[in-house]
């Protein structure tokens, strides 16, 4: 607030008053900026999409979508957490390499890999608007999807 | 009621604990906190008490030595080691997940195992690689009807779905992958079609309505999550078509987890798989106390489970559900009353 008043002085002082320029902590985008940004995010959630239905991750033929559809009972919400099969506060990406490692008996991925990123969007995205409630204990399913692949 | 029906109608399940449960169950004010169905229902005809076990959604690979085979294995054993022996078994459908000749062979050579008869439908998994043709070559037709100690079983093929792929062009394989997700939102609503429901009216014309009737589809004959196909398109036409009987018992598979329903004389309920658990979809359950807990994805047996559905002389009905692991709450673990 007191940052953005002093450069509203300086701006004032100078005569160049761009009211958007203002508001923004960050260089101003364009709309088309912005379009592509939301285009990057809903491409690394289809990924994400591709990989949670995606046998391939472990070798029993088992998917992330087999028990967790529409990826209900990742629960992203709540994490980091104190997670018993972690034994451990951890992060939703150690889970997701926990239950690939157990129950889908593969090859857990690399922490900072564009698939673990990618099945984290998915999952975060398919839980949008719900409140972030960190160790929270409960199984919380997907917003309700009434058709479609549950983003955009 | 001698020892061993009684422990049935009790619905004690096999862990120790559950004994404790003996006296608060026998108390009416515990009677009517789980009296769902009511225990006694004026109007069916009397029937010869006897039970039937439920097996359902094995989900086979075609991967040698998977550990769904062995559950499967677990859960014929269970079953034919019960005390007090089923007289059939009836199973409901995804008996394999692709599809696959071998996963269905696979499945037919354990379900041989059983020591008792069983009747079994198929599920959307047994179904879309080669529209039932295997399935129906090794099990016979997809619904069918028969009487048992004055009960009439009905078994019906709910998961038959307008035909999307033609169109689209997609192959066998391509139409049974898409299927084999169950939010797949290509796909459609499925339900048991025109000939089916010709074919039950024929079938029910002739019953009187005390007649006892158990009716088995893959999917609930409500709608409880049409997303994930946790419904069935014509399950309105066919609870009109059974509308006349007194009492209805409805069991399904597919949701692979305890959900429990009455909508007018049908009374429902949800079975465990022997594969994994659906997490419960993002709507308010009916009976929101009547669910199991959350899993443990570190023991691959817990929320899986085996059936044992009790019978008496006035069709009351308690669905034991025998969970692998400790999954139920104290209330279905006493038994599901339908
Ligand atoms: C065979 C079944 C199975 C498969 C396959 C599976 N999971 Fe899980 N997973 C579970 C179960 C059961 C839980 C516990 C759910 C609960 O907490 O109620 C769980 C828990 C989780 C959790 C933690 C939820 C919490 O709040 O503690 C995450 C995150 C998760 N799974 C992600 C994944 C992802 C991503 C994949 C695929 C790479 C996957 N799982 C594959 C069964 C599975
Ligand atoms: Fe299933
Ligand atoms: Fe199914």
């Amino acid at each position: 607030m007191h940052t953005s008043k002093l450069v509203l002085v300086a701006f004032t002082a100078l005569g160049v008053i761009s009211l958007t320029t203002l508001t923004y902590a960050k260089s101003p985008r364009t709309e088309k900026q912005i379009a592509d940004e939301n285009k990057a995010l809903t491409d690394v959630v289809a990924k994400g999409d591709a990989l949670w239905h995606n046998g391939g991750l472990g070798t029993n033929g088992l998917a992330c979508a087999n028990c967790h559809p529409d990826g209900s009972a990742s629960n992203p919400h709540t994490w980091p957490k104190f997670q018993t099969n972690l034994g451990k506060v951890g992060t939703m990406r150690d889970m997701v390499n926990w239950c690939i490692a157990v129950p889908m008996q593969g090859k857990p991925l690399a922490l900072d890999s564009d698939e673990l990123i990618a099945l984290e969007a998915y999952a975060t995205y398919t839980h949008r608007g719900v409140a972030i409630a960190p160790a929270k204990d409960e199984q919380h399913g997907a917003v309700p999807v009434k058709s479609g692949p549950g983003y955009p | 009621m001698d020892k061993i029906s009684r422990r049935q109608f009790l619905g004690m399940s096999t862990k120790v604990g559950a004994a404790t449960m003996f006296t608060g169950i026998l108390a009416p004010s515990a009677t009517s906190f789980f009296g769902l169905g009511g225990v006694s229902h004026a109007g069916t005809r009397k029937i010869s008490e006897f039970n039937f076990a439920i097996l359902t959604d094995a989900h086979l690979y075609n991967i040698a030595d998977h550990k769904f085979d062995h559950i499967l294995e677990k859960a014929v054993a269970d079953v034919n080691g019960l005390a007090n022996k089923p007289d059939f078994v009836l199973y409901g459908g995804d008996l394999g997940q692709s599809g696959k000749k071998e996963e269905l062979a696979k499945g037919k050579k354990i379900l041989d195992k059983l020591t008792v008869p069983y009747k079994i439908i198929p599920g959307e998994h047994d179904y879309y690689l080669d529209m039932g043709a295997e399935w129906r070559g090794m099990f016979g037709p997809e619904h069918w009807s028969f009487d048992h100690k004055g009960v009439h079983f009905i078994g019906m093929n709910s998961i038959l779905i307008k035909d999307f792929w033609t169109a689209r062009g997609l192959t066998p394989v391509e139409r049974m992958g898409l299927l084999e997700e169950l939010e797949c939102h290509q796909c459609g609503a499925w339900g048991v079609g025109e000939a089916q429901l010709e074919w039950l009216k024929a079938d029910v014309k002739k019953l009187s309505p005390d007649t006892p009737v158990v009716i088995m589809t893959h999917s609930p004959l409500w709608d409880y999550y049409p997303r994930w196909n946790f419904q069935t398109l014509d399950a309105p036409e066919i609870r009109a078509i059974l509308k006349k009987f007194e009492k209805v018992i409805a069991i399904h598979g597919h949701v692979h987890q305890v959900v429990y329903n009455k909508i007018g004389n049908i009374h429902s309920a949800g079975l465990l798989s022997t594969s994994w658990p659906w997490p419960y979809p993002p709507v308010t359950l009916p009976h929101p106390d009547i669910k199991m807990n959350r899993v443990d994805p570190g023991n691959f047996e817990d929320g899986l489970g085996t059936h044992q559905v009790s019978l008496s002389t006035d069709f009351a009905g308690m669905v034991n559900y025998r969970a692998f692991a400790d999954l139920l709450p104290a209330n279905v673990k006493r038994g599901l009353k339908l």
